[in-house]
């Protein structure tokens, strides 16, 4: 008895030393090793050492966004999970679930979200956007109009766009591949 | 043939036990273990649900703001039979994004038998002695 006590005492001591991993990170660092991720998304660590802020990037093989290549940044508070990740794309793009700031409409980083979720799923959810925009609740009023009223009319929009050109006023990103 | 035993370790180990906190609370859908039968059944098909939704640490481990797993940081039932780190569900349900809902299935969390085991009494965590 007497000796378990005095581990638990070393144990006590050496948590208190080593630098504190925060539960942020530990989820976080849960949730990378558990990433399962279709080839068409690739996660970049800029700084390997920062696991709270990464980059994802989607490059859609289906669909009307099909070609491009997003950009988007993961940025994870020390409250996660019980608050989602924040994401942001990068691009300026034509998307009705994407503002011009690089916001995005996603359920489940918003109302919808819970801490059971994983990083997975938000990555999943992002590139459904991509296979299926939405035109409810747009964040792209003027997108979601066209996706509406027209969706060839949309298609080619999007087509416009994707190679850095105008629609209405807006001129969008290239998210054409470089090199 | 003799044997003299000129010495042994004994090793005990417990765990959370995860369908006594069920039977207890959820009568209706459990099944009645004897006491002696639950010995090697235990094993899991799936490691994941042995891990707390919220933290994905191991039940039997603690909660990331614990540093020690027991009594300390306690597991919690909820009546969807969904189980928790006790912290980790609270801290949850006190964010107003919880809506007061299990993360799990999203209808309104109901701790399972609210009339809580007292603290000395925790769902029967499991002893088993080993000599090694």
């Amino acid at each position: 008895m007497i000796k378990i006590w005095s581990m638990k005492k070393n144990e006590d001591a050496a948590a208190k030393k080593k630098p504190k991993t925060s539960a942020a990170q530990i989820r976080v660092q849960k949730d990378l090793t558990e990433l399962d991720l279709p080839s068409t998304m690739k996660t970049n660590f800029p700084n390997p050492e920062d696991l709270l802020n990464f980059e994802l990037t989607i490059t859609p093989d289906d669909g009307m966004y099909k070609g491009g290549e997003f950009l988007f940044t993961f940025t994870i508070n020390s409250n996660y999970p019980h608050d989602p990740p924040k994401v942001k794309c990068v691009p300026k793009i034509y998307h009705p679930n994407l503002d011009l700031e690089g916001n995005v409409c996603l359920n489940i980083l918003r109302e919808d979200w819970k801490p059971v979720l994983n990083l997975n799923a938000v990555m999943v959810g992002l590139q459904y956007l991509f296979l299926e925009p939405n035109a409810d609740d747009p964040l792209n009023k003027e997108a979601a109009k066209d996706l509406r009223e027209n969706r060839s009319r949309f298609a080619q929009n999007v087509r416009t766009s994707m190679r850095g050109g105008y629609v209405g006023d807006e001129v969008y990103a290239d998210v054409r591949p470089k090199a | 043939m003799k044997i003299t035993i000129n010495n042994y370790h004994a090793i005990a180990l417990w765990r959370w036990n995860l369908k006594a906190g069920l039977q207890q609370h959820q009568p209706a859908n459990a099944q009645p273990t004897a006491e002696g039968e639950e010995e090697e059944e235990e094993e899991d098909d799936d490691d994941d649900d042995d891990v707390c939704g919220i933290c994905r640490v191991a039940y039997d481990g603690c909660c990331p703001d614990c540093k020690t797993p027991g009594d300390e940081c306690p597991l919690i039932w909820g009546e969807c039979t969904h189980v928790f780190h006790m912290h980790c569900i609270i801290k949850w349900l006190d964010t107003e994004s919880s809506k007061q809902q299990c993360p799990m299935d999203r209808r309104p969390w109901v701790t399972a038998g609210a009339a809580a085991p007292p603290p000395d009494a925790p769902p029967a965590p499991r002893q088993a002695a080993r000599v090694a």
